[in-house]
């Protein structure tokens, strides 16, 4: 059984058409790009399976529960995390709150228990704390655990964000343009790390990139998304050469040998 | 010796001395010790809906008030013991204060600063207006409270409950901000769909802020109506407002710490200045203006620059240094600034 089913969504804002019948599915342990031009609804896509926007149509189902017009809260508590294209660390915290924030859906305690402290609770936020050191070791960014999120740079940042979604044992985890401001040897790094991930954490990874290069890397599968619909999926060298994805990136075939050099390479 | 300078010890050295006080002092100091330990409780329940939940309210003055008249009208019109009002008018305040999360859920920033105003205004009207309950503009007297059982009088008595929940206010707020829920608080501050995507339920949460600024306010009030063994509507007006305002920002937001000094130091201040009333609303706006622009983070994150144990929970520091560039590899070696989620 696959663990997240997208069936026939369309999505509108307004007049504006941004997902039109788009369908895909990834099993379990499996990572499937999402690769496409700016606007073809990408991001959009993702919004709608974490439930920030409720499909027009269609449905979305998460290890065979229907999840459309649930809230993001709800679906997260199904065991999706995910990240987003800007930094999301909370900045009044440290490196360390960050993680513990991220394993909110994974502790228990009320208010009352936290008011007095109940040994249950004191319990519960040591392993809390626990976890959260070694999730940060295993993206091996420990030593900045009490630094307060916002010095770091950009790149630990998107690293540490990582971490946070790993933190409580996700299920599926959406990745908004990982390699978004990084550095080549940077996204060799996070090429790694995310092949690391599926090995050892058996969770499915879905994840919208333009580094090209990090895709044909990784993912198991492609899915290419042009003007809100599904144009091609499939494994990755099959993508990559797809007549229509070179034309939906490239424009025409006048200048794709010149563009496949820059861009797709 | 610095590992004695942390806020802890501060905390545990000002409510010490607030212990003694009333053996040392005359009826004047004991009611500002009073009014001191009523606004820690004011400025810790404004900090943690504005602090940590990131909720620009307007509503602390109207919620005090609304303890203060439920305290108080409870024990006049239906003869309530304080013992029972006192409880009883925090439970409504926090009732009432929670519904003003059903607007928090879809307003925020100036749009909810506006309802609320809108609703503390709604409140003084009703303070002034419906006579038949509140008697009206010139308020009402409420029997002085009764501390013969313990053999006290009703106004060392009347400290001593006072002391007695500050000091468990400030404990409970320090744990329950110290937990998943203080996480979850900020992280609903820092970035809400960031928080909704890890599980945090913004109503639930949004709930729970109001309610427990709610209940510190109203409980705030019905020591106030105990203390003064009066009642009257102008007390609870925007000059009330800004004074919470202001404790929380003089002292540190987001701070618990922060909220015991502002209130501190801000009631000794209006006491200094009780003598020329219209210059504590200039001295006030003057102090508010002045930490705004140049001690954003308050008086808690000079104490932090330069204490080094001077730690608490969930509140680093605001203009934290930027690290050493240990990750030039990075396009940008700056942190980016900061960015909502893109939708």
């Amino acid at each position: 059984m696959s663990r997240l089913r997208v069936e026939n969504v369309s999505l509108s804002f307004g007049g504006l058409q941004v997902l039109s019948d788009v369908s895909m599915e990834a099993g379990p342990g499996e990572i499937v790009g999402i690769i496409g031009p700016n606007g073809a609804g990408k991001t959009t896509l993702l919004n709608a399976i974490c439930g920030i926007h409720a499909p027009d149509r269609g449905r979305i189902v998460l290890d065979g529960t229907p999840v459309g017009g649930l809230k993001p809260s709800a679906i997260a508590a199904l065991g999706l995390r995910r990240t987003f294209q800007t930094s999301q660390l909370f900045r009044g915290m440290t490196v360390l709150e960050n993680m513990m924030a991220g394993m909110h859906l994974g502790t228990h305690s009320g208010l009352f228990a936290a008011a007095f402290r109940t040994s249950a609770m004191r319990r519960e936020e040591a392993r809390t704390i626990e976890q959260a050191h070694a999730a940060l070791r295993y993206v091996g960014m420990e030593q900045f655990a009490n630094h307060p999120g916002s010095a770091l740079s950009f790149g630990q940042q998107r690293i540490i964000e990582i971490a946070r979604t790993l933190i409580d044992e996700p299920r599926i985890i959406l990745l908004d343009e990982p390699a978004v401001g990084l550095s080549p040897p940077r996204v060799d790094e996070l090429t790694e790390l995310l092949r690391r991930i599926r090995i050892e954490k058996g969770v499915t990874l879905i994840m919208i990139e333009h580094v090209i290069r990090l895709v044909m890397d990784v993912c198991d599968r492609v899915v290419v998304l042009s003007s809100g619909g599904v144009i091609a999926s499939g494994l990755p060298d099959d993508v990559r050469r797809n007549r229509e994805v070179i034309e939906a990136y490239l424009g025409s075939e006048f200048d794709a040998g010149r563009a496949q050099s820059q861009r797709l390479v | 010796m610095s590992r004695l300078l942390g806020c802890r010890s501060l905390l545990g050295a000002l409510f010490i001395c607030l212990l003694f006080l009333p053996f040392g002092a005359n009826p004047y100091w004991l009611f500002v010790g009073n009014l001191i330990l009523i606004y820690i409780v004011l400025a810790l329940g404004l900090n943690i809906l504005i602090g940590f939940a990131g909720h620009l309210a307007f509503a602390n003055a109207a919620m005090f008030g609304i303890g203060a008249y439920a305290v108080g009208l409870l024990q006049v019109r239906l003869s309530f013991p304080y013992w029972l009002a006192l409880p009883s008018g925090g439970l409504i305040a926090m009732l009432l204060g929670t519904t003003m999360a059903f607007p928090a859920l879809r307003l925020s920033g100036i749009y909810l600063a506006m309802a609320t105003l809108g609703f503390a205004q709604f409140t003084q009207w009703v303070f002034l207006n419906w006579e038949t309950v509140t008697y009206g503009a010139g308020g009402f007297r409420v029997p002085a409270v009764d501390f013969s059982p313990l053999a006290l009088p009703p106004k060392i008595g009347i400290y001593y409950l006072s002391w007695l929940i500050a000091v468990s206010l400030v404990a409970f707020a320090w744990n329950a901000m110290s937990s998943r829920i203080g996480r979850a608080f900020v992280a609903m501050r820092d970035g809400e769909i960031a928080a909704e995507s890890l599980g945090v339920t913004l109503l639930h949460y949004k709930a729970l802020a109001f309610a427990m600024s709610g209940v510190y306010a109203g409980i705030a009030g019905g020591l106030f109506a105990g203390l003064l063994d009066y009642v009257a509507p102008e007390t609870f007006d925007l000059f009330q407002m800004i004074t919470h305002k202001a404790m929380v920002m003089v002292g540190g937001i987001g701070s618990i710490t922060g909220s015991v000094i502002g209130a501190t130091l801000l009631v000794l201040l209006l006491e200094a200045l009780r003598a020329f009333k219209s210059t504590q609303e200039i001295a006030f706006g003057t102090i508010l203006l002045v930490f705004v622009v140049f001690c954003p983070g308050g008086l808690v994150s000079i104490c932090r620059r330069y204490l080094p144990h001077w730690q608490e929970p969930l509140h680093v520091a605001q203009h934290a240094a930027i690290l050493p560039d240990t990750d030039s590899g990075d396009v940008s070696d700056s942190p980016p600034p900061p960015a909502r989620a893109e939708l």
